[in-house]
């Protein structure tokens, strides 16, 4: 009995630390889970990730009818069956008792944070009451709508276009829309990255072991690790790509077009290009050429502080590797408001080298409808479009459609900045009312103090979203969409090299009184009057009219979770096209060498890559021919300010939920030795970061592992809006310090910008 | 002894994500506060621009000769019968002796169960249905590697006869079993 007694005290005396760490557990979280045993019977149910935007194929295993285990799909396997830290969490967000799972609307000051719980029906009819009496007296156009893009966006741009407005905007223009319109420009289409068979790899600051996207990740570091691939990386941080680069140049922010145009010179007056291909498929070279024949390495040299032999011998070492090898054209943006001339740089550099459609180079995805056609027979199956007749047509012109040179813009998302200023100042008209859907502007927007006088000014401010997020807590009615792990959406397309589908279904039963976001839109649609827009009833519907009603092939998908159909085709690449036409023997017959090449068709004006494009130049005078602009992106006596992703958190989404913030809820400034011991700045040290627009607060992180010249902090963190109360106050807010400024053609919001550092 | 399960972590492959952190915190329901595992990105070390950063696993070393073991005095901590550093949660009296004995510092007291936990391989959870252990199963770029090194076909075992491998504070006699391919600097020459 002693010993018992003596064990308990003991266990009581033992845990009185912990304890505390205990006492902050919310009732009703993962807590609630904690005391269940694992073991014994699970099911598993595939779907879609959505922790980022990358939309991982996962299973997600189920005990008890609670999701308790995230992990990989693995008949997807160029990802592996694997799962990151944010996309291992999911579950820590769906039990997360900080989600809002009622309806709510304002009652206080807009941001105020008062609020009262509403019921959907209400909810619904004040919305659309408000919302048609805007479209009365303002016309539908004075509504903007807008999303993150992806499977999101569907639905409430669908509303958008039921309800007469064409001001529907995506994250686009925040994140990734500069790769996407440089090469719309260039190939007439997105282009895909092979790295995974990539023998030489050169990087300009995409991140992908922070910014993981799985498939992208594995590709890469598979070539690095097992097949002795050499990656160099130019970047002003050392980061974790950085680290496992064979080399890393520290270059000057906003420099890598200098960098780029550099090695093309080098490709071109050394004589190491491929002019077969270009003489092929490429107009425009000559104007390409006579441009970059300015830019040499030496030049480059005074603006990158990249070596000029450095810059020379990497150009060789990579053409020595043609046509396996790539440069990486990035991701997330935007360095340099050159950012449209900094993207086809890097196309250019691609192409010099004939690395289209050939292993380790860039692809074009081999969607159904075109891989059937080579294949000569239905090899994979066709995904119907469903439309609604009738839909009608707004004669208003997009608040972001005055200048001829961002219509590349339109079909990936618009510019979303352009919301600030066609609110504030009426340009090019007085915009009235926002709806917006899974978007975090607050965050990802720049200039943090606008967006906030725009949503204070907003005659009406809709938020359908996970949390109070930074910019929900500003909305009027906030709609609580489920989460991904709650519902049910299409069928997507995700083909690589060769066609594949897959879908994200609900995994739990949905928790408190959310909604999926289709049905919120469709619901709000019908209290707008707009019935007849909504033919289907549900999303099994929508789901059987994708695949023209095979009931077979829908429970298969849903089943497996991820279809792939045929085999890898890369339409330059020997060995695939012969087992392509191997197993498949009504394909196309081959041309001469064997290879598909005859057949790339790019949809540009001329039908083929386009180097140089007159398209552009019509749209933007001037800007035809890639070329270099001398930009000025901090004063004198300023630091550049840069930023990047962090493989814990995604942007401004996910600062909340309770595993991701235990691992990282601040953002400290890295900030050089040198510099720090000038101003006497030690790590933890309070700093205070000053810029043209706003000033922040955070903690010195001293390292040598950025520019003297150079202070960097991971984005998402320091939100302002005490709703979020793992998040709010932690961190330094990128966006408060960013200006905003709008970047020819690609319309991308500038992420650079010039700062002063004060130790307080 | 059946099996000799050992953990092989390859630091030029681990890019320091915490995808192992969180599976092994979904999969353990290991509480807020505590953590059985994560990777500490350390450094970055050198003189620009050779920098490098340490990518340290710090979770149980599945000690051969453990420290833990032996100062436990009820017998709470034992090792069993495939070499896994275990803990009887019902002997354990929360005294903490193996807390700090444990020269790796990985040990602490559950605030749930109140006994001493750690990293066990995913013994009770995962290794029990027959799976790999939850890091393993979920780390992104494959730096982790899990098996029986007795057996000489396993794919731990040919890494421990291919590839340099260290392990931690092995001047203290403690016969780890986390072994650690150490990041290879410089590159390959074309």
């Amino acid at each position: 009995m002693i010993e018992l007694n003596r064990r308990h005290f003991l266990k009581g005396a033992g845990v009185s630390g912990a304890s505390c760490a205990l006492a902050s557990i919310l009732p009703g979280s993962l807590a609630a889970l904690e005391k269940q045993p694992l073991k014994g019977v699970s099911s598993e149910v595939a779907s879609i990730c959505e922790m980022c935007s990358t939309r991982c194929p996962i299973k997600a295993r189920i005990v008890d009818g609670k999701n308790v285990f995230i992990t990989g799909n693995k008949e997807a396997k160029s990802f592996g069956g694997k799962v990151c830290a944010r996309g291992g969490a999911g579950h820590s967000l769906l039990y997360d008792p900080q989600r809002i799972v009622n309806p709510l609307k304002r009652v206080g000051e807009r941001g105020a944070g008062e609020w009262i719980e509403i019921s959907w029906a209400d909810a619904y009819k004040e919305i659309a009451t408000k919302m048609n009496q805007i479209k009365q007296q303002y016309g539908a156009e004075t509504i903007a709508f807008s999303s993150k893009s992806g499977s999101l966006s569907g639905h409430i741009f669908h509303l958008a276009e039921a309800f007469g407005s064409p001001n529907t905007f995506t994250h686009a223009s925040t994140c990734p829309g500069s790769y996407v319109v440089a090469a719309k420009a260039i190939f007439g289409t997105k282009m895909k990255r092979d790295l995974s068979n990539s023998k030489y790899i050169i990087n300009f600051g995409h991140n992908l072991y922070e910014g993981i996207n799985m498939s992208e990740t594995r590709g890469m570091m598979q070539a690095q690790m097992d097949k002795g691939a050499k990656l160099v990386v130019f970047e002003p941080r050392f980061s974790i790509v950085a680290d496992k680069a064979d080399e890393w140049h520290a270059i000057r922010p906003g420099t890598d077009v200098s960098v780029a145009l550099a090695l093309c010179h080098v490709l071109i007056y050394d004589n190491l290009y491929d002019r077969d291909f270009i003489e092929k498929f490429v107009v425009g070279f000559d104007e390409f050429a006579a441009e970059v024949e300015q830019y040499t390495p030496e030049w480059a040299e005074t603006i990158s502080d990249v070596s000029a032999s450095a810059i020379r011998r990497i150009a060789h070492e990579y053409a020595s590797h043609a046509p396996h090898a790539v440069v990486d054209f990035g991701h997330r943006a935007t360095f340099t408001p050159e950012e449209f001339d900094m993207r086809r740089a890097l196309y250019a550099a691609n192409i010099l080298i004939g690395n289209i459609e050939r292993k380790g180079g860039l692809y074009m995805g081999k969607k159904a409808p075109g891989y059937n056609k080579f294949a000569g027979e239905n090899i994979a199956p066709v995904l119907a479009k469903p439309g609604v007749e009738g839909m009608p047509k707004s004669s208003a012109i997009r608040i972001d459609q005055v200048e001829k040179q961002y219509a590349m813009m339109w079909s990936s998302g618009g510019i979303y900045q352009t919301i600030l200023d066609a609110t504030l100042e009426a340009k090019p008209y007085q915009l009235k009312a926002w709806v917006m859907s899974r978007t975090n502007p607050m965050q990802t927007l720049t200039d943090r103090a606008k967006v906030e006088q725009t949503l204070k000014a907003l005659d009406l401010v809709v938020s359908c979203d996970l949390y109070i997020s930074e910019t929900a807590a500003y909305a009027d009615y906030i709609l609580p969409e489920s989460t991904y792990l709650e519902r049910d959406e299409e069928i997507q397309d995700k083909s690589g090299k060769n066609p594949a589908y897959y879908v994200r279904q609900r995994v739990v039963e949905t928790i408190g009184n959310t909604r999926p976001s289709w049905q919120i839109f469709k619901e709000l649609g019908q209290s707008l009057g707009l019935d007849k827009f909504y033919p289907w009833e549900n999303m099994q519907t929508l789901q059987l009219m994708q695949l023209n009603r095979d009931h077979s092939l829908l429970e298969n998908i849903k089943k497996m979770g991820y279809v792939s159909y045929g085999k890898p085709l890369m339409l330059r690449e020997p060995e695939m096209v012969a087992a392509f036409v191997k197993a498949f023997p009504n394909a196309r017959s081959v041309d001469e060498d064997g290879c598909y090449a005859t057949a790339m068709k790019f949809k540009t004006p001329s039908g083929k890559i386009e180097l140089t494009s007159q398209k552009i130049e019509d749209m933007a005078p001037g800007r035809g021919v890639i070329k270099h602009r001398n930009v000025q992106l901090k004063q004198a006596d300023e630091f550049y300010f840069i930023q990047g992703k962090v493989a814990v958190h995604t942007n401004g989404a996910t600062h909340n939920v309770p595993m991701l913030a235990n691992l990282m809820s601040n953002n400290a400034v890295w900030i050089h030795p040198v510099t720090a011991g000038r101003l006497n700045i030690h790590s933890g040290d309070a700093i205070q970061l000053i810029s043209s627009v706003g000033s922040e607060e955070g903690t010195a992180l001293v390292t040598p592992g950025i520019r003297q010249d150079t202070v960097f902090a991971y984005m998402g963190f320091g939100s302002k809006n005490k709703e979020l109360v793992r998040a709010t106050g932690k961190g330094i807010h990128c966006g408060n310090l960013l200006p905003n400024v709008i970047a020819p053609i690609c319309g991308m919001n500038l992420h650079t910008t010039g700062v002063k550092l004060v130790k307080i | 002894m059946n099996k000799r399960y050992v953990m092989v972590h390859d630091e030029n492959k681990c890019i320091g994500c915490q995808a192992c952190n969180i599976a092994c915190r979904s999969e353990n329901n290991v509480p807020e506060g505590v953590t059985r595992l994560q990777v500490r990105v350390e450094g970055p070390f050198g003189e620009a621009p050779h920098l490098h950063f340490k990518y340290n696993r710090v979770s149980c070393q599945q000690c051969e000769n453990a420290p833990c073991v032996s100062v436990c005095p009820t017998g709470a901590a034992y090792i069993d019968e495939n070499g896994l550093v275990s803990i009887h949660n019902d002997k354990c009296v929360g005294c903490q002796y193996c807390v700090a004995a444990c020269p790796y510092k990985v040990r602490f007291i559950n605030p749930i169960t109140k006994a001493a936990d750690k990293c066990n391989f995913c013994k009770d959870t995962r290794l029990a249905r027959g799976e790999q252990p939850a890091c393993v199963t979920a780390c992104p770029t494959d730096a982790l590697y899990f098996g029986d090194a007795n057996d000489s076909q396993s794919e731990v075992a040919l890494l421990l006869n291919t590839k340099i491998t260290y392990q931690e504070k092995t001047h203290l006699g403690t016969k780890p079993r986390v072994y650690r391919i150490p990041t290879k600097r410089g590159g390959i020459e074309s």
